[in-house]
């Protein structure tokens, strides 16, 4: 059973019809690549699978459930974690405490506990430090973690924006474009902490436009045009697939 | 971690001998005066203190309002009434006063917490101009007039609270319970939630923080705290009218917080509001030009000094003066 299938579905702006009668599954453990040209719905799937638009049609069920029309903190709450393509962080905050709020919803005490700041409550936030620690370790950034966070290269950004995503200890963890803007240097480093993040068994979907990371990177990639699915294979299939260079040079219609 | 949390502990400690050294000069204070005057102003300034931590507190969820004094009035109307018509102690009306303003607030915030920005600012000063409206057309809250000989608190065995003094120590124990609270939510996972919402609410929200539900829980205790101010008041003052309450004195409250700083949730107000009640009074001005006077003052506050007065210590070391220590990167006076 594919860990998240996304069935018929359709998002309208208006008139505009962002996606249309998209199937899609996802399996565990892959690395799955969305590409496409610009406008072609990939930042609009990404919204609808993460709640924050609800869909005209369709439906996304995750491990079974179906999650459709659920609100953005509710699907979090099941699993699914998500960074953005702007940095999106908390910018006036120390990056330990980025990733430290990213803990919220894995308190198990009861808020008045954590009110009262009872001795278990305590301890469970003793627990969530030492693990926003390990976080920060594991992506390379225990040693900034007291600057704050707008202060940092944007490189870095980037990487504690897919930190604060990991933190939510998600299951299905979807990336906004996390190479853009970043040297080559900032990118292999980016790209080996993808892979060290799919080794702890979390499924991965990325959305990016540089087609070398997303070649060497995806397991399996699916390519959007005009908010439909043109073509899904492995990584050299799609290089080769003829309707897919077509719609990234551009036919007589244009792009 | 190691520095951070000795730094912080260090903090800590500085903050609470401070914090213990404030409240006994408080406490001292009617000893150290005869006037009834001062302790008047006092008692004053404690209840506006008050306010501006209920406003402070909405606002570190992200949210400004501007009817604050409508959920003062609540508190007040509802434990005069309680005590007036149906013979309630002080002390079961002053609980259910601050209940009455957090419910009020559950109910219109299932409304209006949903638009939060400009929208909600202008609905909580909409629902204070009805507030006022209500208490002033209704024979059973005295119309226009207002509600006069509110008895004092009841006595508690022989501790009494009828003379100035007393009043004043009643509110201090006020004050201290609503800053305890109000430290403990802050350094709690809900402070954080909606430190998280007022950072970034798109963030939070994929984070698993129910921005709804934490918003309407600040729109309920931040109101509840101002129900319990206007409990104490009605008691106090022994009047109520509802002019008192007018979208005005919003407009006070928030100037409270935003003079001592919108950063220092709990210090803000606590040196907002002793200025905003002392100042005025001092300088003698007439009730028709201090509205000029505030308002010139908040002007030049935001055009000079916008984190308010206590961020006058980091404005001066990011100017460069070198007596004020320091500049610090981590900024844990957010957290306060």
């Amino acid at each position: 059973m594919p860990l998240l299938e996304v069935r018929n579905l359709t998002k309208h702006f208006g008139g505009l019809s962002a996606i249309t009668e998209l199937d899609l599954d996802i399996f565990n453990s892959e690395i799955l690549g969305v590409i496409g040209p610009n406008g072609a719905g990939k930042s609009t799937l990404f919204n609808l699978i993460s709640g924050f638009y609800p869909p005209t049609q369709g439906r996304v069920i995750f491990e079974g459930k179906n999650i459709t029309g659920l609100k953005a903190h509710e699907i979090a709450q099941m699993g699914i974690g998500r960074s953005f393509q702007a940095s999106t962080l908390f910018m006036k905050l120390t990056v330990f405490d980025n990733v430290f709020n990213a803990y919220h919803m894995n308190y198990k005490n009861a808020v008045w506990k954590s009110f009262l700041h009872a001795p278990s409550a305590l301890r469970e936030e003793r627990v969530a430090r030492e693990k926003v620690l390990e976080i920060l370790e594991f992506m390379g950034l225990a040693g900034l973690r007291d600057q704050i966070a707008h202060n940092l290269p944007h490189g870095h950004q980037r990487i504690l924006g897919v930190s604060i995503a990991l933190a939510t200890q998600p299951k299905l963890l979807l990336l906004d474009e996390p190479l853009t803007g970043m040297h080559p240097e900032e990118t292999l480093r980016m790209l080996d902490l993808i892979k060290k993040v799919q080794r702890r068994n979390i499924t991965i979907v990325l959305v990016e436009h540089n087609m070398d990371a997303v070649m060497q990177l995806c397991n399996r990639i699916v390519v959007l045009n005009h908010g439909r699915k043109i073509a899904e294979g492995l990584p050299k299939e799609i290089r080769d697939n003829q309707e897919v260079i077509e719609a990234y040079l551009g036919t007589e219609e244009g792009d | 971690m190691g520095s951070q949390k000795r730094m912080n502990n260090r903090n800590m400690r500085k903050i609470w001998i401070s914090l213990m050294g404030v409240c006994l000069v408080l406490a001292l204070l009617p000893q150290l005066t005869d006037s009834a005057y001062l302790v008047h102003l006092m008692i004053m300034a404690c209840i506006n203190i008050m306010l501006g931590l209920s406003f402070s507190l909405l606002f570190s969820a992200g949210l400004v309002t501007i009817g604050a004094a409508g959920f003062w009035a609540i508190g007040a109307y509802t434990s005069a009434l309680l005590v007036m018509k149906l013979g309630l102690s002080f002390w079961a009306a002053l609980p259910l006063a601050g209940l009455a303003a957090a419910l009020v607030a559950f109910v219109a915030g299932i409304i209006i917490v949903k638009t939060p920005g400009v929208a909600f600012i202008i609905q909580t000063m909409v629902i204070n101009m009805i507030l006022v409206q209500v208490f002033g057309h209704f024979e059973i809250f005295g119309s226009w007039a207002g509600l006069l000989d509110i008895p004092s608190p009841n006595s508690i065995g022989p501790l009494e609270f009828t003379g100035k003094v007393a009043s004043y120590y009643l509110v201090l124990a006020l004050l201290l319970v609503n800053v305890l609270g109000s430290y403990a939510l802050y350094t709690s996972r809900v402070g954080r939630a909606w430190r998280a919402i007022r950072l970034n609410a798109r963030l939070a929200e994929t984070l698993g923080v129910d921005l709804f539900r934490y918003r309407l829980a600040a729109f309920m205790i931040s109101s509840a705290g101002a129900g319990l101010a206007g409990s104490f008041y009605a008691h106090y003052f022994q009047s109520l009218e509802p002019g008192m309450f007018s979208v005005f004195k919003s407009i006070y409250i928030q100037i409270y917080s935003i003079l001592g700083g919108l950063n220092f949730y709990i210090l803000g107000p606590l040196v907002g509001g002793l200025i905003m009640t002392f100042v005025p009074e001092f300088l003698r001005v007439s009730k028709e030009i201090e509205p000029i006077m505030t308002g010139a003052i908040l002007i030049g506050l935001v055009i000079f000094l916008p984190g308010g007065i206590l961020s006058l210590p980091e404005r001066l070391r990011s100017l460069g003066m070198p007596f004020f220590g320091r500049k610090k990167e981590t900024k844990f006076s957010q957290s306060l």
